[in-house]
């Protein structure tokens, strides 16, 4: 109720009571543990070293669908960049593809022991984000891009390789602050 | 004894326009002794397999044709049309920024795995779906699995049950 508080001289009013939040905790699903944890059928919750090195060998067995693939999805791609470099309505194909062949590569490249082809292809993904179009250098940058991951296939560097390969990385990133704009 | 996760008797589907992902993700299932694994590219095709199959995992890319991974998820939790909106869904993406990883948690992502990945890394998250499942919130904007993974004794009134 209001009242007027002699003490202080000021009317109180009551605190409103605060609405009850909305929230349903609902228990957890317990139907896949159910029927398959158990202690006699199956893989161990915590694998030991030896079957996560058998495990990692199956990631493996595809590591050369991997090579041959991506090696023949950069050369389509120079193709297109290269073709785009001389038809200006071709870039926006060339782009797409591009950003596409970025992504792959940068998602599985790391999987396949090619973290170096992973590092590559963020910068070229990050170059080629938001853009519908490209001018000649902007083209010539994803081109570099290209060429330096068919050279770490064909050349089967796995690992982060030397320093003349850290170099290219780095001398790639910096090109690609250098041309980023215009981005359109 | 050691707990023993039995994968033949769980249903997997994996959407993923990549070949070689959804490869590489077949693979490892398979060793691991799963037998009814689906493959699909794009979001569509899943909603046809989990509206006629019976599917208790979700692997999902985020970037897809059409629907991304993201809208899929979205869809599953939050339409009334969801084929099962409890389903665990792992999000495999190489969008690994923070950024990413927030915004797939707050639409309900069950697990989360950053490509490029590992086999451990997949397995962990496979482990951490089926042996720990973790409860569901459903608030006015949000469903989805509790987003508080780490269980923290606290002092306080618990707001979310006993706020008046």
């Amino acid at each position: 109720m209001t009242h007027y508080d002699w003490g202080s001289g000021a009317i109180v009013k009551p605190e409103e009571p605060k609405k009850k939040k909305n929230v349903q905790i609902i228990p957890a699903q317990t139907d896949l543990k159910r029927k398959a944890v158990n202690f006699i059928k199956g893989f161990d919750i915590n694998l030991s070293p030896e079957q996560l090195e058998e495990l990692e060998q199956v990631v493996q067995r595809s590591s050369e669908t991997f090579v041959r693939d991506i090696g023949k999805d950069l050369m389509e791609c120079r193709k297109l960049v290269i073709n785009a470099l001389r038809d200006k309505p071709k870039r926006p194909e060339a782009i797409i593809a591009a950003n596409d062949l970025a992504y792959s590569v940068k998602a599985l490249g790391g999987t396949f022991q090619y973290p170096l082809m992973t590092q590559i292809a963020k910068s070229m993904e990050i170059f080629v984000a938001d853009r519908t179009t490209a001018n000649e250098k902007q083209l010539l940058v994803i081109q570099l891009h290209i060429d330096s991951l068919y050279v770490i296939l064909a050349g089967r560097v796995t690992g982060f390789g030397s320093t003349v390969e850290q170099a290219t990385v780095a001398a790639l990133t910096k090109l690609t602050e250098r041309y980023a704009e215009p981005r359109e | 004894m050691n707990a023993k996760i039995d994968f033949s008797k769980i249903s997997f589907l994996i959407v993923d326009g990549d070949k070689i992902s959804a490869q590489v993700v077949y693979d490892t299932l398979a060793y691991l002794g799963a037998s009814h694994i689906q493959r699909v590219k794009s979001p569509n095709d899943a909603f046809d397999v989990l509206r006629t199959e019976k599917i208790d995992i979700v692997i999902c890319e985020w970037r897809l044709r059409g629907m991304d991974g993201l809208e899929f998820l979205d869809v599953m939790r939050n339409s009334t049309n969801s084929p099962n909106r409890f389903i665990p869904v792992i999000m495999l993406t190489a969008h690994s920024e923070m950024r990413y990883v927030t915004t797939a948690r707050d639409l309900g992502i069950t697990e989360f795995l950053a490509k490029p990945f590992n086999a451990k890394a997949l397995y962990s998250r496979l482990v951490s779906v089926i042996a720990r499942p973790r409860r569901f919130i459903n608030t006015g904007t949000y469903f989805g699995p509790d987003r508080r993974r780490r269980q923290v004794q606290f002092d306080g009134p618990d707001r979310r049950s006993l706020d008046e």
